[in-house]
């Protein structure tokens, strides 16, 4: 019976698995292979050769963008986090009310370039933002430094991943059991006394998760910071996909891809490394009770 | 009280920029500032006689139907996997289908670019889909998680010492717990493949779905028939959310009337 379980299971995971395999991971095989080649004269040819990521590495220009999409990622993910954490406490441990959650949802489902195309009219020179503040006398001019700056990318950014980190943040405070915070309320903390010493440690985990992938996400958005960074929006992703689509040198940009890559997992284990030298983090204990 | 303000705070933010969206594109004037110049419906009015317009809006509905649909059959076949699965199983199962949602859309669509390019696959709908079903399967996958972490295998085990076949087992216990779940999960990859904008950029070729129409309109010019797409385009995702948590409801609602029903004296 288990035996045919296990293989009643295996057969059933075939299709997802195999799909999974051709369009996911081999592709991903494929761009870390083109990132070894050489393109000469707008032909790809194959090679084994270090030049795409030696040659990026020693750009300036590389740098810069990267530099600058870091940057912005790390911004945007700490006041991402930040407004996440008070919107998944109300909602783990005050009131589960479906009607925030719901809320949530429509943003985190309404149109991603609606979004940006939102901003742009909020903080645009002849925009809302601009005019309100005319008539209110807080400026006597519009002031055109709303739009193209780096404000204007990072709050348009926290808008669009907020619905998503908020979600990652309410799962991994549901792990808590309530009893714990109900415990350190019965014998006096405060509710903020409460989020500190019993929720954030055993949640610490669960919330670098969601900053270090609230920090991917923002970090390889190249939309956004095109549409609304003016000249300081200028990152990676741009200039990989511009790679991709104008100048046609895949392989560097397939490098480039694997650097902005690298450089995420370099940000991880340092964010880790720090977290549990300072004992932020703590050791996640081993999953018993899953177990048996 | 003070953590109420802040929460009904960051959803204002979060929900102002589109209610803004959606007062434009009923302004009588193309001014996108205040004072606001009275209601007209002409913006949706030039919408309507766009053919270019509708016909994108017919191809993005034709994709986000087929995403779902194979999102649908192969996020099905791998929650009943996931189900008859140990540890380990479930732990491949989600490293390779989970992965794509931890990844910027770039990496996907630069990735399954190179591997059409390579296999010198014609860029078309079929190509769009398939890069679709690569980002709407991880979310499939992470909805069912939570449902089937609550699935009681014993209840399977049950049926099948009573005597139900295999199908049977399947058709009258195992699908109608699992079914509201991955019928909204599936609408929802509906919803993600109608506003996927970046992996499509790099795998349409010449295909115009309805973001990248967008995305052609708002580089020409700042125009408030922007507005007018953008308003109708999220109450669509509004009504698909909807739709999806009424199906979820549904279900449940009959689910638990089924039960009582049982529990009545048989005359």
């Amino acid at each position: 019976m288990s035996l045919s379980r296990t293989r009643t299971g295996a057969l059933l995971a075939t299709p997802a698995i195999l799909y999974m395999l051709v369009f996911f991971v081999v592709p991903s095989l494929i761009l870390f292979a083109y990132s070894f080649w050489s393109s000469a004269s707008y032909r790809i040819v194959p090679d084994f050769q270090f030049e795409n990521y030696l040659g990026s590495l020693a750009s300036p220009v590389f740098w810069k963008v990267t530099f600058n999409a870091i940057r912005i990622g790390l911004f945007t993910a700490a006041i991402t986090l930040i407004l996440s954490i008070p919107v998944g406490y109300y909602l783990v441990y005050v009131s589960r009310s479906q009607t925030i959650l719901y809320l949530i949802l429509i943003t985190w489902f309404s149109s991603y370039l609606v979004r940006i195309y939102a901003w742009r009219t909020l903080l645009g020179t002849s925009g809302v933002l601009n005019t309100v503040l005319l008539q209110f006398g807080v400026i006597d001019h519009p002031v055109s430094a709303f739009l193209f700056s780096p404000f204007a990318v990072t709050i348009t950014l926290v808008h669009i991943y907020l619905p998503f980190c908020i979600l990652l943040v309410v799962s991994s405070l549901s792990e808590i059991k309530r009893d714990l915070v109900d415990a350190a309320r019965d014998l006096g903390t405060s509710s903020i006394g409460a989020f500190f010493k019993v929720i954030a440690p055993n949640a610490a985990n669960g919330l670098v998760g969601a900053f270090m992938l609230t920090f991917i996400l923002v970090a390889g958005d190249y939309v956004t910071p095109q549409m609304l960074g003016g000249s300081s929006g200028q990152t990676t992703g741009l200039l990989i996909a511009d790679q991709f689509r104008k100048t046609g040198n895949w392989p560097l940009g397939a490098a480039q891809a694997f650097l902005m890559f690298g450089v995420s997992i370099i940000l991880y284990v340092v964010i880790t490394v720090l977290g549990r030298a300072t004992g932020l983090i703590v050791k996640r204990r081993a999953k018993t009770e899953r177990e048996i | 009280m003070l953590l109420r303000i802040i929460v009904w705070a960051i959803l204002a933010f979060l929900l102002a920029p589109l209610l803004i969206i959606v007062l434009f594109s009923f302004h009588a004037s193309p001014a996108l500032s205040f004072p606001f110049a009275g209601f007209s419906l002409r913006w949706y009015e030039e919408l309507f006689g766009n053919a270019q317009l509708a016909s994108a809006v017919i191809k993005s509905m034709t994709i986000a139907f087929l995403t779902a649909l194979v999102t649908l059959l192969l996020g099905a076949t791998a929650s009943l996997a996931w189900l008859r699965f140990g540890h380990a199983g479930r732990g491949m199962i989600e490293a390779l289908t989970v992965t794509p949602i931890a990844l910027p859309g770039l990496f996907v669509g630069v990735s399954l670019l190179v591997l059409f390019a390579q296999s010198g696959t014609q860029l078309s709908t079929a190509t769009i889909v398939i890069a679709h079903v690569v980002i709407a399967i991880p979310i499939l996958i992470v909805a069912m998680k939570a449902r089937l972490a609550l699935f009681d295998p014993s209840l399977e085990e049950a049926a099948r010492d009573l005597g139900a076949s295999q199908m049977q087992t399947f058709a009258r216990v195992t699908l109608p717990l699992i079914a509201p779940t991955l019928i909204a999960s599936s609408i929802l990859a509906f919803a993600v493949s109608f506003d996927e904008f970046v992996v499509t950029s790099f795998v349409a070729g010449t295909e115009t779905t309805l973001p990248m129409y967008i995305w052609s309109m708002m580089r020409r010019t700042v125009t408030p028939l922007v507005n007018a797409i953008s308003t109708l385009a999220l109450f669509f995702s509004i009504a698909i959310l909807v739709a999806s948590w009424v199906i979820g409801q549904a279900r449940r609602r009959s689910a638990i009337a089924g039960r009582l029903e049982q529990l009545e004296p048989l005359p």
